[in-house]
């Protein structure tokens, strides 16, 4: 018995401005199924829809047309409340740009999740230092996050997508804000931690030698993709 | 350039209608606070003068009694004097309707024979039967309207004791002559006032015009020289800073409260334009890279800001008017009351007034803008162009801001303390102080409290660590609310401490069971007890013992005051002066021998003291009395006299009771024995209260003073809750990152929602923390100098728990309420609107 896909597409369409004569199609029925555990790198060139296609799989937005199932449970067909849950319990988010909040010291942005969801506070400072840990930025937990490099300001938002020990981790060109040393180092990161907690990795990327780590690579090319 | 900022303006207009509005209604609450209290203020002055003018007409000197009349033959001395073109007399008696208690007219008694031209003679109402018909009157048609009197209609009105028939003889429209004259002013014969109403052989005032190339001083020295000390001569304009003087403190008072709402608008208006200029900074760096100079970015930011203080100004002055009107009676009600000033009839907009409402909308719009406008417009286009914050400059700023409010706190207290506790308007400079360090000492205090916070879960501790995230944008929405927080509780704690006062002051002074006098008694002097009645009241069952009390209207400083003769060695009466200092008795001696006690609020506004020699001018001309006591008395900010009624009669010569005050036998009820005099004397007219009904009235009126600063306060309250909406609908759509972020690890609407709420409950928390701290500093103000220097009275210290709670609790209702909306905004949020900046 095959296990439940962690992330299922199918036929998924994403048009903008659909009413008007210049609506533009993001995603062209894509179609696919990625299993628990495995590591996939999404390559393409910019406005090809490799934002539009994490969205949709974080249930941030629904799709124009289609199907996105997360361990079989269809996104389009729940509420929104329904689908900001299924975020905070199964899906775990790196952006770009971080997206960390000057106002909250290390810990307290690795907590944020923990914080949403209501948990005892004392379960996830536990869990927060453990990834602060293995990212190596324990000794700056109460530290600022303005006081951070970029790369270190991205392993913070490693170990906060990670807190709540999510089954499917989405990020959004993780390294597109780094240097290329700072890129190897946390895209590695990433990829052992994935592995270390067993999560279904999808990733979006520009650079081929970055997507080459993922054990596949897609390549999205005007909101179609292909899997190679 | 004007064509890109009418485009721009309304597409601003069209993208944030909520911001603009909220915008504007601070800018029009401000403006209405300010003109409301400029109407009212400017036209108690104007009723004042309007009625003279309706009756008078224009004149160039007047002759006043230095108490109240003068003998009605120093009138063929003024018209004897060189320089004197013409000149008329007056007699200005109030009258009560005989049906109507507390329903004056104000009667003016006029020579109608006079060559002179007085300005209603040119009316077409019929003057021939004034001086033939007994009781002839003419009264304004919209007077009879409102009492359905026509031409012959008889009415009954009492003066004193005196109940007298008059006659509607003509129609008179003093308002055409002078629109602020009021609708109860009537005019008579002046021999049948006289006779009918006041006293024979006596005036109130001779008006006098001027001949040609006569000098003024020169003309008023020869009158002063010939008519001697017993009269007064003044301009009209003299006349109106008399009437303008003897309001001048609640006036003042007025005025200062109003301008803080103004103060509070400010910062709304600051918040709004700053909002505003960080959201459209890209759009600058394109006009700054396309070549549009620092200046024309200045002008254009500046244009926007007039545009909006303009529609504010439009919308404030008919709110103004309206609560002026709102409030007319109240204040008016007031004037007579405690100032025995004209009521205001109806309201007038002189130009003045919109030249005040535009410049203080505009003004205050553009002071609000400007340093954000200087800031943007002096930034090039590069930093523009590029993300940058001003919450990292205003944290680091927190702290020497803070100081600079400490600053400013201690130099103020340092120089009243040395310096400036002599000059009268000290105490508005320290509450200035107060409310300027507010804003300053804000930033540096959110920081603390809400830097400091450790956030434990995503509820209200969150909330308030956000705050200090945003501090340019939040210490500004909490500035503007602890300032208003601070008016509105300073004000209720000295309101509170100062009824408190007053009720201790009534239980230890208002002793009798009941208390007598004629309805006119408050404006007349001349309205008396008949001796008969006295006696037979005096003799009345269940009477114990009766307190006489006789009024004469002396002048001090050119200034009239009561001087009220009481039997001091009433058994038990003493209680009647509590006194400020020295032994009861031993005053008591000293007053029994020809000492006079004074009011505490005449005592600090003339510097006298025990011991003083206190000079009046009465109708024997000049005298002296030795200071044995100073009492408490809360009746009059002007003060009052009190002396022996047999001394005074040794002084002034037997006279007639003003006023009587019963004491009944123990199981007497009072009300009963009210009814029992009312059916023994159905025709005289008498104002008869029981002690529990004085102290209901003397708490009416202390309430009815109060009532427009209690609209002023909620104004200002209404501005900065104002404020706090937009500060958070400011936050919604500048935070819109943040909030899509929150969305995307997992946050609900609600939970958003709540996030926001808890922002407005936190600003408002911290806003009541400091408004209260600031509230108390400025009620010690109120109390302790402004109240002392302006009004003369001691107000004890009391915390009117209830109150106080109410109101706070209304206050964090109001912040709670006022972050409904944009909660409600901030948590349709999508997470998709995750975008590269603004989470900086």
């Amino acid at each position: 018995m095959t296990a439940t896909p962690a992330l299922t597409f199918r036929l998924v369409s994403k048009v903008y401005d659909a009413s008007s004569r210049e609506s533009r199609f993001a995603l062209r029925e894509v179609s696919f199924d990625i299993p628990p555990g495995l590591k996939v790198a999404i390559v393409g060139r910019s406005g090809s829809g490799k934002s539009t296609l994490l969205h949709l799989a974080a249930g941030i937005d629904v799709p124009t047309q289609g199907e996105v199932s997360i361990r079989g449970r269809n996104l389009a067909a729940l509420s929104d409340r329904a689908r900001t849950l299924v975020r905070r319990q199964e899906i775990g988010l790196v952006f770009q740009f971080f997206y960390l909040l000057p106002h909250l010291s290390v810990r307290e942005n690795v907590c944020l999740p923990g914080f949403i969801a209501g948990e005892g506070v004392s379960e996830f400072e536990e869990r927060a230092s453990e990834l602060l840990e293995e990212v190596g930025l324990l000794d700056r937990a109460e530290d600022n996050i303005q006081e951070l490099s970029g790369g270190e300001m991205q392993r913070v938002a490693i170990c906060r997508s990670l807190l709540r020990k999510p089954r499917l981790l989405l990020a959004d060109e993780p390294t597109g804000n780094l240097d290329d040393a700072n890129s190897g180092l946390v895209m590695n990161l990433m990829l052992k931690l994935a592995s270390k907690e067993g999560n279904t990795l999808v990733y979006v990327t520009h650079s081929a030698e970055l997507a080459s780590l993922a054990d596949e690579v897609w390549r999205l090319q005007s909101g179609v993709l292909n899997p190679s | 350039m004007i064509r890109y900022f009418l485009a721009a303006w309304i597409a601003h207009l069209r993208k944030a209608p909520s911001l603009f509005l909220l915008t504007v209604l601070g800018v029009a609450l401000g403006v209405a606070s300010v003109v409301a209290i400029q109407i009212i203020n400017q036209n108690a002055i104007g009723a004042f003068s309007a009625g003279i003018k309706a009756v008078s007409g224009e004149v160039d000197l007047t002759v006043l009694g230095q108490t109240t009349t003068f003998p009605e033959e120093l009138y063929s001395q003024v018209l004897a004097t060189e320089g004197v073109a013409a000149a008329w007399p007056l007699y200005q008696i109030d009258v009560a309707l005989a049906d109507r208690d507390s329903f004056f007219l104000q009667v003016f008694g006029v020579d109608l024979l006079s060559q002179v031209r007085l300005p209603f003679n040119s009316s077409p109402a019929d003057f021939s039967q004034a001086l033939f018909e007994p009781g002839w009157i003419a009264v304004t048609p919209s007077l009879a309207l409102e009492m359905g009197w026509s031409i012959g209609d008889p009415i009954v009105v009492t003066s004193g004791m005196r109940r007298v028939q008059l006659v509607i003889g003509a129609l008179v429209d003093f308002q055409k002559v002078s629109p602020l004259a009021s609708r109860k002013l009537a005019v008579m014969d002046i021999a049948q006032v006289q006779g009918l109403l006041g006293s024979s052989g006596r005036i109130h005032q001779i008006d006098i015009q001027i001949q040609e190339e006569t000098h003024t001083e020169e003309l008023i020295l020869r009158l002063e020289n010939r008519l001697g000390p017993s009269v007064q001569i003044v301009t009209p304009r003299q006349r109106e800073q008399q009437a303008a003087a003897l309001m001048g403190a609640f006036r003042l008072n007025l005025t200062a409260l109003s301008w803080i709402s103004l103060f509070v608008g400010l910062f709304l208006i600051y918040t709004s334009t700053q909002a505003s200029l960080l959201r459209r900074r890209l759009e600058f760096g394109l006009l700054r890279s396309v070549g549009a100079t620092r200046a024309q970015v200045f002008g254009l930011i500046l244009g926007e800001v007039s545009l909006l203080g303009l529609l504010g100004v439009i919308l404030g002055l008919p709110m103004g008017y309206w609560v002026a009107q709102s409030n007319v009676e109240m204040v008016s009600a007031t004037l007579t009351n405690l100032y025995l000033l004209q009521e205001i009839d109806s309201l007038q907009l002189s130009p003045s007034l919109y030249v005040l409402a535009a410049g203080i909308g505009l003004g205050g719009a553009i002071t609000g803008a400007l340093f954000p406008a200087i800031d943007i417009s002096r930034k090039n286009s590069k930093d523009l162009l590029t993300a940058f914050t001003l919450h990292e400059k205003s944290n680091s700023l927190a702290l020497p801001v803070f100081g600079m409010g400490w600053l400013v706190l201690i130099l103020t207290a340092l120089w009243f303390w040395f310096l400036g506790h002599s000059w009268k308007p000290a105490g508005f400079v320290l509450a200035v102080a107060v409310l300027v360090s507010l804003p300053l000492l804000t930033p540096f205090l959110i920081q603390q409290i809400c830097g400091r916070i450790k956030t434990r879960g995503f509820g209200l501790g969150y909330s308030l660590k956000s705050l200090a995230a945003r501090l340019q944008t939040t210490s500004f929405a909490v500035s503007s609310l602890a300032i208003a927080v601070s008016m509105l509780l300073g004000i209720t704690l000295m309101i509170g401490s100062f009824r408190r006062t007053v009720e201790v002051w009534v239980q230890t002074t208002v002793q009798a069971d009941i208390y007598l006098t004629t309805p006119s008694w408050r404006a007349e002097p001349e309205a008396t007890l008949d001796g008969e009645l006295v006696s037979a009241l005096a003799g009345h069952p269940g009477v114990v013992s009766v307190d006489r009390l006789r009024r004469l209207l002396v002048s001090i400083d050119n200034k009239r005051i009561s001087l009220v003769g009481v039997d001091m060695d009433l058994s038990g009466g003493q209680s009647r002066f509590p006194l400020l200092t020295g032994d009861r008795m031993e005053v008591l001696g000293d007053v029994q021998q020809g000492g006079v006690l004074i009011s505490e609020p005449l005592a600090r506004k003339s510097e006298l003291d025990v011991g003083d020699l206190l000079q009046v001018y009465a109708g024997p001309g000049k005298l002296e009395f030795p200071i044995a006591g100073i009492y408490y008395d809360y009746t009059s900010e002007l003060g009052s006299v009190a002396m022996d009624l047999s001394v005074m009669g040794e002084i002034f010569g037997p006279g007639p009771i003003n006023s009587l005050s019963l004491y009944l036998e123990e199981d007497r009820d009072p009300e009963r024995v009210v009814d029992e005099i009312k059916a023994r004397f159905p025709d005289i007219p008498l104002q008869i209260r029981s002690n529990q009904r004085l102290r209901e009235e003397i708490f009416e009126i202390f309430d009815q003073t109060f009532a427009v600063v209690r609209i002023l306060q909620m104004m200002s309250l209404l501005i900065a809750v104002c404020g706090i909406m937009l500060t958070l609908l400011v936050l919604a759509r500048e935070r819109v990152s943040e909030l899509a972020l929150y969305q995307a690890l997992g946050a609900s609407r609600l939970q958003i929602f709540r996030l926001f709420v808890g922002k407005g409950l936190g600003m408002g928390l911290i806003a009541l923390g400091l408004g209260s701290a600031g509230g108390t500093v400025l009620a010690a103000i109120l109390i302790f100098v402004i109240n002392r220097t302006y009004f003369g009275w001691t107000i004890q210290v009391y915390w009117p728990g209830w109150p106080v709670l109410q109101q706070l609790a209304t206050i964090l209702t109001a912040a709670l309420l006022a972050s409904l909306y944009p909660a409600l905004r901030a948590s349709k949020t999508p997470a998709a609107e995750l975008s590269r900046d603004d989470l900086q």
